[in-house]
């Protein structure tokens, strides 16, 4: 057994796990202020095919992440109106949105399905440093927006902990009732937080399409990494310094399988093999769920309530 | 009104220069179906204790808010250091340096004490300082007595812990004027005697509090002042040495009473319902910290109801009342002591199973508990009875006709959803499920605050339907807060303070003045 | 939200005037059909003859409706799965992979045990044994949720990954059981004709449609008169309420998870019962199950209404594939951007049946010195 060939693959699910910190920063980040956004996957898929499509007619990368982004923000808006201010169903807005999304980036996609993508996110070449034997390509051997995704981690962490908008958007979700009694508005908080949480789905979307998929073909895309997101979000415990080592956990699962393939190992079946991730993310959602668990590690309290004033 | 109330209203003039560093003048105010409050005048000099004493009801949290700027006075107004102010809101009002603290806590449970309460602070740099803001924070609570490490979690704090929380917010904030609402209802002796120093220390340093309370007895020594209010009127006020506990007791509740002649029953029949030294303790992993700091919810209940009584439980909410009631109708297990209906130990065996016993429970809490709001009347009627697999709603629909003429419930029909009646009419429905069955099963009811929040002619209807199900033979078990109708209906009264029954007295006037103390905590 | 002089509020409302019931889905197609038309236009597509197609390749032709019930069959299940669950706030997403286990079971009951059974027995075995497949793939989530409250939204919703793996592998990945051992071609095994039910003619419309319908119906009258049906309706409203009237949440909880999971693996095993005849890896793609979900939820949960919303979502989509392989191919996906789009303004049409709008003047704001 060539142990290089793990190494690669430990480096290769730490690029994969982008998407998912980026997805699941974006979950963590509107779960923070109260509200569920379950549409993880459609952002994803619309974050993707609409940057392809940028990046197909302009051929610049930069405008291609950055529709991704204003696409995922779009989505985010409808479902922040839709359970903000109108107080619907917040599961059902968000699956709305997956299935909205799905169908709307199929419909997007059919014309480029298949067409290999336009432009390619290139690795950061660090010169001597991304030739070291293991750091090399675990840790030199990635491209921006990947180290990129990892300050974004740090900042919000840093956010939520040690500035003043952080506390109070950890209240708004544990207590929106006091943060309303301060006289601060829990309703623009909840948006904001929402539409830039929406925002970053998108990206993880587009960073995936340019940096991984080969070309845009729906079905293989995203392959449920935005629902293990949203149970990141739990095993994370909320906070994004977690995120980063449950993804890398996560992205590990499922590269193994296509590493097992390649390798002609075949003790199980590569589609068995394929159940892991899922699994796995079960049997940690369940520990993760005992009342003892709960009470320490902990939900934001109002997640998923709509908070109605009481009338004066 | 009378000499007293004028004194309150010249005591502002008083001291010649100095205008009171908050008052309100004529204030009155309206919510739907009551006056809260009705041309009340009242003032809180700076480093003055003035307490607005009354039972629940009288209207004085609704001046208290209406003081801080939680809500508007509908007439009348509120003068800061002698100069009209409008406030808008609560935070108008803490501009202004006036701070009200809840008797329900706002704070965030996962958060530390110190980013509690820098919470709402304007003002503060973006970055946070931990170490300037914990600085602060002890610095306050030092300064006025009130220990408090600023990197505690508030969830794990006592409730005593968490009012002080409460009160150093304010205090960071710059408050001169604080507001306290029932500061006493959930802490314990100690707890209470550390809050009269930290008053104390406030006052000291030219602060003014207000302390809105019906505890009596623990109020008269902190006190310099203490309003009376009743009915959202004020009935009377006593400087510090006048005040005497029958004569403020007598201001809280003392008026003509007219018991309506009622029965000549005897008490003879059999005791249908029997609890025995019924103890239920605080179940420490549900964590509940709002819960009062005392050893036990209930203490060595006993008490036994007879077939044709009616037996009340007086007392001040939040002293066990409902915490009683589930115990006894099965919904709770008691840690120690026995439950007998009609003859059965019904102690572990369920809610189920105690209503089939023959106990009905009618809960405090019409539309939440006792009736599900979105199903129709007909569907209500079913919720406490036996149904089979298929539910047979036509008996239903008759019963339900049935009520609504001979109970003169007011409703579209009987496919009405709940949630559309009114308190008074849902109230009916409720207590004719429970008293009134076919089946007739039921021979014990527990009945919690009946007419809460219902107008005079319902009030009336309830009280006809409580004396008609004793007439009948029923054992009724009565808790309310409204001591009113506990001495009205009450064959025999008993008052729980504190999780524990502490005195026993009959239902006549002459007791009317010894209940109400007892229900403060003053012991006879 | 105040408007120039006028103030919009909402105000609760404590009834819904009956013409919303009907108002609030028309218009939430009718929206729905405006932002689809939008898309088609940016494509390249003319919205009204696209539209027009789509109505007579789903509902007004003579094979266009009969593929609409035939695809209705299982949809009503899903529906049905989804609505039961979800009016009590229990959110099972899984249907999707309560669909595929389902049809496994159907399959093994129809390969194993039909052809030592008469055929009249054959066919009832086949879909109990689909639905007993689909209840058990929910069980756990069911359980941690009824005892340990852990949420049952990704627990369902992972198990759905799980499954479409499973089926994969039952069909690519194995020579085994499921497999047909007359041919190397990947392909299900089929299972005993005594199992099967012979379509409608020439349609693909099979007399498990009557099996459908009929559960709807029961389904209704079951929750309207049945204890059970009662207890689940009170425990929906509040569950306080149900706790002081003695019910026991834990037997609700899970009880009425597994009967949502039996329910979409009932659809599973009609597939197979029906147009399949085996384990058919090709109802991975239609994602049959979610839309189960936009089936209940447009149907406001109600189980004859499930029949309708049912019969128009399976419409867009046998509409949609035929215009996908038409002269002038529109992506099938504008079926599933319809179906979410309609989904997505229902929600927010629900607003109005809670509340009304108010609109009042505002007055002359009075100087305030604060």
């Amino acid at each position: 057994m060539n142990s290089n060939v793990w190494l690669l693959t430990f480096a290769d699910a730490i690029s994969i796990a982008t998407t998912l910190i980026l997805a699941s920063l974006g979950a963590m980040i509107t779960e923070r202020s109260g509200v569920i956004n379950l549409g993880v996957e459609g952002y994803l898929l619309m974050g993707a095919v609409t940057g392809f499509v940028v990046a197909d007619s302009t051929g610049q990368l930069w405008l291609a992440l950055g529709s991704s982004i204003v696409v995922g923000a779009a989505m985010a808006l409808v479902h922040a109106t839709l359970t903000v201010t109108l107080r619907a169903n917040q599961i059902v807005s968000g699956l709305a949105m997956v299935i909205f999304g799905t169908g709307l980036s199929q419909f997007i996609g059919k014309p480029i399905e298949g067409k290999s993508r336009p432009v390619v996110i290139d690795k950061i070449d660090f010169g001597v440093l991304s030739d070291l034997p293991i750091i090399g390509p675990v840790i030199f051997g990635h491209d921006p927006i990947t180290y990129a995704t990892w300050l974004l981690a740090l900042v919000i962490s840093l956010y939520l902990h040690r500035t003043r908008p952080g506390l109070i958007l950890r209240a708004t979700g544990d207590a929106p009732a006091t943060v309303d009694a301060q006289g601060v508005s829990v309703k623009r908080i909840r948006y904001v937080h929402t539409v830039v949480g929406g925002a970053l789905m998108g990206l993880g979307g587009g960073w995936y399409m340019f940096a991984r998929a080969a070309a845009w073909n729906q079905s293989a895309t995203t392959n449920g990494i935005g629902w293990i997101a949203l149970a990141l979000v739990v095993f994370a415990s909320w906070r994004p310094l977690r995120a980063i080592a449950g993804a890398v956990l996560f992205g590990f699962c499922l590269q193994v399988p296509f590493t097992l393939q390649g390798q002609q190992i075949n003790i199980l079946p590569s589609e068995i093999v394929s159940m892991f991730p899922y699994l796995m993310t079960l049997v940690v959602l369940v520990a993760l769920s005992t009342p003892r668990a709960r009470r320490l590690l902990g939900a934001p309290k109002m997640l998923g309530q709509p908070f109605v004033r009481d009338e004066r | 009104m009378n000499a007293s109330s004028e004194a309150t209203q010249g005591s502002y003039r008083e001291n010649g220069a100095a205008p009171s560093a908050l008052s309100a003048q004529n204030v009155t105010k309206r919510f739907p179906g009551v006056i809260a409050n009705l041309l009340v005048n009242f003032d809180v000099a700076r480093g003055e204790v003035h307490t607005l004493l009354g039972e629940n009801g009288a209207g004085k949290s609704t001046l208290a808010s209406i003081l801080s700027g939680l809500y508007r006075p509908d007439e009348g107004s509120v003068l800061r250091n002698g100069k009209e102010v409008r406030l808008s809101s609560p935070r108008s009002g803490l501009s202004h340096g006036i701070a009200m603290v809840h008797q329900h806590f706002r704070l965030v449970d996962r958060f530390t004490v110190a980013e509690n309460v820098v919470l709402g602070s304007k003002g503060l740099s973006f970055v946070l300082q931990p170490k300037d803001i914990e600085a602060k924070v002890s610095e306050v609570s030092e300064k006025f007595g009130l220990p408090l490490d600023p990197r505690a979690v508030v969830g794990e704090l006592s409730a005593g812990q968490r009012q002080r929380v409460e009160i150093v917010k304010a205090l960071y904030h710059g408050a001169e004027v604080l507001l306290l609402d029932e500061p006493t209802a959930l802490l314990a002796p100690p707890e209470v005697v550390k809050l009269f120093e930290t008053v104390r220390a406030m006052t000291s340093a030219g602060k003014s509090v207000v302390f809105v309370s019906h505890k009596l007895g623990e109020v008269v020594d902190i006190s310099d002042r203490i309003t009376v209010m009743r009915d959202g009127k004020v009935t009377g006020s006593v400087k510090r040495g006048e005040a005497n506990a029958s004569r403020l007791a007598e201001l809280m509740v003392g008026r003509e009473i007219t018991l309506a002649p009622r029965r000549g029953t005897s008490n003879s029949g059999d005791v249908l319902l029997s609890v025995s030294q019924v103890h239920l303790s605080h179940d420490q992993s549900q964590n509940q910290s709002n819960q009062p700091n005392q050893p036990n919810i209930l203490s060595d209940i006993n008490l036994r109801v007879r077939s044709g009584e009616i037996l009340g439980i007086a007392g001040v909410s939040g002293n066990g009342q409902r915490d009683l009631a589930e115990v006894i109708s099965g919904l709770r297990q008691p840690n120690q002591g026995a439950v007998t209906v009609c003859g059965l130990p019904t102690v572990g065996l369920g809610a189920r199973a105690t209503r089939q016993a023959g106990l009905a429970y009618v809960p405090e809490d019409r539309l939440g508990t006792g009736l599900a709001p979105s199903l129709s009347i007909v569907d209500n009627l079913l919720l406490t009875r036996d149904r089979g697999f298929l539910v047979d709603r036509k008996s239903a629909l008759i019963e339900a006709q049935e009520f609504i003429t001979k109970l003169e419930i007011k409703t579209p029909g009987p496919l009405t959803p709940t949630r559309k009646l009114s308190g008074g009419n849902a109230q009916k429905v409720l207590l004719a499920r429970e008293l009134f069955s076919t089946e007739d099963l039921s021979r014990v009811l527990i009945v919690c605050s009946p007419t809460r929040g219902l107008d005079v002619g319902a009030v009336e209807s309830v009280h006809a339907l409580l004396d008609q199900a004793r007439k009948n033979g029923k054992a009724i078990l009565l808790i309310s807060e409204d001591l009113d109708e506990v001495m009205t209906l009450a064959d025999r009264v008993l008052v729980l303070y504190r999780g524990s029954i502490v005195l026993e007295a009959k239902g006549v006037a002459e007791d009317f003045e010894r209940v109400g103390r007892a229900m403060a905590g003053i012991s006879a | 939200m105040i408007i120039g002089k006028a103030r919009i509020q909402l105000e609760a409302r404590l009834t819904a005037p009956r013409w919303l019931v009907v108002v609030v889905p028309v218009f939430s197609v009718l929206f729905a059909l405006v932002v689809g038309g939008v898309f088609l236009l940016i494509t390249g597509h003319p919205p009204i003859r696209t539209y027009r197609d789509l109505l007579d390749n789903g509902y007004t032709s003579f094979y266009g409706i009969t593929d609409t019930l035939g695809l209705a069959t299982p949809l009503i299940c899903t529906g049905l799965a989804a609505a039961f669950a979800f009016r009590m706030n229990l959110y099972n997403i899984g249907q999707e992979g309560q669909l595929y286990l389902g049809m496994v079971g159907g399959a093994w009951a129809g390969i194993a045990l039909a052809p030592h059974l008469n055929q009249f027995i054959a066919v009832p075995v086949v879909l109990v044994t689909g639905a007993l497949f689909g209840a058990v793939w929910v069980l756990v989530p069911a359980l941690l949720r009824a005892r340990m409250g852990t949420s049952e939204i990704v627990s369902t919703l992972l198990l759905n990954y799980v499954a479409l793996n499973l089926i994969n592998y039952f069909i690519y990945g194995s020579r085994g059981f499921f497999r047909d051992p007359s041919t190397p071609f990947p392909q299900g095994r089929p299972i005993s004709e005594s199992a099967r039910f012979d379509s409608f003619g020439t349609t693909n419309t099979y007399p498990t449609l009557i099996i459908s319908i009929i559960l709807a119906v029961f389904l209704f009258w079951f929750v309207r008169r049945s204890n059970y049906g009662y207890e689940t309706s009170v425990f929906a409203d509040s569950p306080q309420t149900a706790r002081y009237a003695g019910m026991n949440s834990i037997w609700l909880t899970s009880s009425v998870l597994l009967f949502s999971g039996a329910l979409a693996g009932l659809g599973g095993a009609m597939y197979v019962v029906g147009p399949a005849g085996k384990v058919d890896p090709g109802l991975l793609q239609t994602g049959l199950g979610y839309a189960g979900i936009v089936v209940a939820a447009l149907a406001r949960y109600n189980f004859v209404a499930v029949i309708i919303t049912a019969v128009l979502f399976a419409g867009l989509r046998v509409g949609g594939s035929a215009l996908q392989a038409s002269s002038d191919p529109v992506p099938i996906a504008i079926a599933v951007v319809l179906q979410g789009a309609v989904l997505l303004f229902a929600l927010g049409g629900e607003i109005f049946r809670r509340n009304r709008v108010v609109i009042t003047r505002v007055a002359q704001n009075v100087k305030v010195s604060v």
